[in-house]
């Protein structure tokens, strides 16, 4: 096959020593910098984009792979250790990974994530390779309708991550949604919530919120109680690698995580973070100790590290054959490309098959060098934690900090930042589950978008919905996602009470 | 039964029962004063006063659970030290705001976080912060060429 | 603490004095662009690309980018209208969108209060519809657009943008009330481009270079695009060529702060003139995929208000605007 003789031309240039030594540079600088709180992977290639220019293009694109990479894998090792997601698809990683890193068990955490991603990645990249032309035909076809099915789909699994009480998860929930509002609404131009204020005029960004609610609100809390309950996290209890049990929990999550990331990636609208929402709730709910969720479940980790990095392939394939970047890291890639006067688009496989090939065997590449660079270090990185108290959490707040004002040098971003903090900690200490207000950022305005959307479209007339199968599927699976649980509940509270 | 519902069990809750009414008071205010329609389909306020309903209704959520179940205990809470990381937040903040810098700013936010998790010596902490403040200014400016806020220190370089 | 204290205080004092050097040689200039946008957009890459054209060239010792993104620019617009007040060493990129988001934002400031210096660079926008669609040419799609204006689809980027200007301007050349426009805003090209590939919509309006690929490949079929004039190796023609007396054109340029005058004013516009011309610029503009569209100074002045009255006029027709 013709492919395969390209894919095998495409590693021959790869595994050159030379390319080799960059793959492994670029894994390094990549989850170093990934590693800060607050700089996902798609600032981290940003940032390091212009170091790469110095190469010639084979070389430069494998060190990409490789930035990239190790952005990706850095960004859920603070999410594990710090509990400080790096970016918002590393939210879902942050609740069952620091609990687990909190009881001595960071290693399997960091572990299991790292070899997820790496399966996960594997898979996702072969199918990139074979099913890029055919699956992107029918990502396009996915109109508003089906995305307000799918956002739906979505919706109904934000309870996972709600914890105790139903009450305040959705009261978190709608925090998300109101601070969703913010800012200029994309189909009219009208302003919401803005207050005057033009620096609202954009919007919230979910980065901002995570880090706040996160790293910030998490020091306040840690702070507060240092006094009275002096709590060191454990860096080691027991073995630092995942023992034979851990093996067998992992193995289909990592299975199923792929399959539900890759193809969400692959929309043109689907992004990285609604996989790992449907990932986790699909462990939860098959996982054989469904008890262990929400105090360190090594499948809650490992399902949404792997589908995060899948669908951060499936995000490749409209990159790739329509030149459409669907992800902040996605844009960053095309920046990457247009340096070498390459446009992605539908030509790119015919005209550029050696860079696309060649970029496939770079993937794969730097997907190994991170597995043999960073396995290994997980011991390292554990040992973070023992890092005093006050220069840990300072350290902290510095980087996350940084992170914002690299992003977006504005004092408004700041004291939301700061204010979302205070927040975070009042969550904390009431109980209230702080990963649904991000969820709600994330989905509400993407909702909000594709209702809309779809109305304008049909001139006002929601039949539009039930008209498309594919909608109506999608929206009938919410609704009985939704409805079972009562029904389910109802039944045996009525056979209850016939014994 | 009536004994019970007269009395406040749960004031935490109460106070986030106002917060959301006063949420979704401001959010109605905001919708209404929209002037962009849309021609066709909902407008931009439909989704305002959505969010507005599902405030009031976990508002109205809240008052009941107040007079039902009884508050979690809230644990004692070090106010000293949640002030600490306030005049940390604040000195960066004020940095950035006044146009001192980046690097004054992480070392006020590096030393007095360490000074609110118990640490003494803040001169020690200053150093650290400034150090690292430095180290990472230089990092952005000079090789990812990505602008840090710049104050008169940071223009020396 | 106090010792620090002081020390910090004569290190600023010091350094306030090397701030701000007064421009004498053209050569010498050290520059600060603001790009009132994120990094990676197209305003960060002309800023990026035009302090590497004038440190290449020498026409500047240093040439600074600072991001200011936020509210299509506006933001960074009031900044550097409040900040940069007769300061010779700043710049400011700036394009059509903020002409359009500062009216429909009603921000207190727009392009009118800064000075600009020189246009550089204009792109075509292209109107497209998908390949099984049974619209021909432009004139098919004004016909269709008359029938029902409101089942005739657009889609584009963000409301009020460049793209949504040019479509309200071809649904009045149909004789359609432009208010009645049905306008699916996207966040940007890409997002429209899945939409138009899945025949969701009647007609888009892009960038000609992010639609480019689909429009060589024959999934999407250009018919005119906005530019005045023919360009070489653009198919479309021109919509002037095609009976139809609209142009727009995606144009991008480069502002000096209000109260920079005489000598200090001369300096900045010598300078961007002279790497405008440069061999470098043309590169770089080349390898880009940009158009040229080049004015020096007083023309752009005049152009600036022209363009924002037009703007206003077509944003209070589609209801975007008081």
């Amino acid at each position: 096959m013709d492919a395969i003789n390209l894919l095998i031309e495409g590693f021959s240039l790869a595994i050159q020593p030379a390319n080799l030594i960059f793959a492994a540079i670029g894994v390094f600088i990549g989850t170093a910098v990934g590693v800060l709180p607050g700089i996902g992977p798609a600032l981290t290639v940003a940032l390091l984009l212009p170091v790469t220019f110095k190469l010639d293009p084979g070389g430069s694109i494998i060190m990409f792979a490789g930035i990239y990479y190790g952005g990706m894998y850095g960004g859920s090792t603070t999410a594990i250790l710090l509990n400080t997601p790096g970016e918002s698809a590393a939210v879902v990683t942050a609740l069952e990974g620091n609990k687990m890193a909190r009881a001595g068990r960071g290693g399997p955490a960091l572990a299991t994530a790292a070899i997820g991603s790496f399966v996960a990645a594997l898979v996702a990249t072969v199918a990139l390779a074979f099913l890029a032309p055919p699956l992107v035909k029918v990502a396009v076809k996915f109109a508003p309708w089906d995305y307000f099915g799918l956002m739906l789909i979505a919706f109904v699994t934000v309870s996972a991550t709600f914890g105790s009480s139903p009450l305040r998860g959705l009261t978190s929930l709608a925090f998300g949604l109101w601070l969703g509002l913010m800012g200029l609404d994309q189909l009219t131009g009208q302003a919401r919530l803005t207050f005057g204020v033009p620096q609202l005029l954009d919007g919230v960004e979910v980065t901002t919120l995570a880090v706040g609610l996160f790293a910030i609100g998490e020091a306040l809390h840690v702070a507060s109680r240092h006094l009275y309950k002096p709590e060191r996290p454990i860096p080691v209890k027991g073995s630092i690698w995942m023992t034979k049990e851990d093996w067998s929990r992992s193995w289909k999550a990592w299975l199923r995580g792929t399959v539900v990331g890759f193809p969400i990636g692959a929309l043109p609208a689907g992004g990285a973070e609604i996989p790992t929402f449907l990932s986790y709730t699909i462990e939860k709910k098959l996982s054989r100790k469904p008890q262990e969720f929400g105090s360190g479940a090594i499948e809650g980790v490992a399902g949404p590290e792997a589908a995060n990095n899948a669908s951060a392939a499936g995000t490749l394939v409209p990159l790739l054959t329509l030149g459409l970047p669907t992800s902040a890291t996605a844009a960053v890639m095309l920046a990457g490309f247009q340096q070498y006067n390459i446009q992605p688009g539908p030509l790119l496989f015919t005209q550029h098959a050696d860079l696309v090939w060649g970029l496939v065997a770079s993937l794969f590449i730097a997907n190994v060098m991170l597995l043999v660079l960073n396995l290994p270090l997980v011991g390292l990185w554990v040992k973070l934690l023992r890092i005093p108290l006050p220069w840990l959490y300072g350290g902290i707040l510095v980087f996350a900090s940084m992170g914002t004002i690299a992003a977006n040098p504005s004092v408004v971003e700041l004291l939301l930042l700061s204010a979302f903090g205070v927040v975070g900690f009042l969550m904390r200490r009431y109980d209230y589950p702080v990963a649904p207000a991000v969820v709600g950022l994330i989905l509400g305005p993407l909702a909000d978008n594709a209702l809309r959307r779809s109305l304008q479209m049909s001139l006002g007339d929601p039949m539009i919905f039930l008209q498309h199968p594919s909608s109506a599927i999608m929206i009938a699976i919410a609704t009985i996602a939704l409805i079972a649980p009562f029904v389910f509940k109802g039944l045996s509270q009525f056979q209850h009470d016939e014994d | 039964m009536t004994e019970r519902s007269l009395k406040l069990a749960n004031r935490p809750a109460v106070v986030v029962a106002m917060v959301l009414f006063a949420v979704a008071a401001v959010t109605y205010w905001d919708a209404s004063q929209m002037t962009a329609r849309a021609t066709y389909g909902m407008g931009a306020n439909a989704a305002s006063y959505f969010i507005c309903l599902f405030l009031a209704v976990l508002g109205v959520g809240h008052l009941l659970t107040a007079f039902q179940t009884p508050a979690i205990e809230a644990e004692d809470a070090d106010w000293k030290a949640i002030g600490g990381i306030a005049i940390a937040l604040s000195g960066l903040v004020g940095s950035i705001w006044l146009g001192a810098g980046f690097t004054l700013g992480s070392t006020l936010l590096f030393a007095f976080t360490a000074r609110a998790f118990g640490r003494k010596s803040l001169v020690v902490d200053l150093a650290i912060g400034a150090f690292m403040g430095l180290v990472i200014f230089l990092l952005f400016n000079k090789l990812l060429s990505l602008a840090l806020p710049q104050g008169p220190f940071e223009r020396l370089f | 603490m106090r010792q620090f204290l002081k020390t910090a205080v004569c290190l600023a004092a010091l350094a306030g004095t090397a701030f701000y050097p007064g421009v004498s040689t053209a050569n010498d200039l050290e520059l600060t662009i603001t790009a009132p946008a994120g990094a990676g957009g197209g305003w960060d890459s002309a800023a990026r690309s035009l302090q590497e054209a004038m440190m290449a060239t020498g026409q500047a010792k240093s040439v600074q980018v600072v991001n200011v993104p936020g509210a299509g620019g506006t933001v960074g617009l009031a900044q550097f209208v409040g900040s940069a007040k007769g300061a010779a060493d700043q710049l400011l990129v700036a394009g059509i969108t903020l002409v359009g988001a500062s009216i429909s934002n009603n921000s207190p400031v727009d392009l009118t209060q800064v000075t600009p210096l020189a246009r550089l660079t204009g792109d075509p926008l292209v109107v497209v519809v998908p390949k099984d669609s049974p619209i021909q040419t432009i004139d098919d799609l004004l016909a269709t657009i008359k029938k029902d204006v409101a089942t005739a689809i657009w889609v584009g980027g963000s409301a009020g943008g460049a793209d949504h200007i040019l479509a309200a301007l071809i649904t009045k050349a149909a004789g359609a009330d432009p208010s009645k426009i049905n306008y699916v805003a996207y966040s940007g090209g890409g997002e429209a481009l899945a939409a138009m590939l899945g025949g969701q919509a009647t007609a888009g309006v892009s960038g000609y270079g992010e639609w480019e690929g689909q429009i060589k490949s024959g999934d999407l079929r250009a018919l005119a695009i906005s530019y005045p004039e023919p360009i070489e190796g653009i198919e479309a023609k021109p919509l002037k060529a095609q009976g139809l007396d609209i142009e727009l054109v995606n144009w991008r340029g480069i502002f000096a702060p209000p109260g920079v005058e005489g000598e200090d004013l001369d300096a900045l516009k010598a300078a961007v003139d002279k790497t405008v011309k440069s061999q470098q610029w043309k590169d770089i503009v080349k390898a880009r995929g940009w158009t040229d569209y080049y004015a020096p100074s007083d023309e752009f002045n005049g152009f600036i208000a022209s363009e924002t009255e037009r703007v206003r006029a077509i944003l209070t027709s589609i209801g975007l605007a008081q």
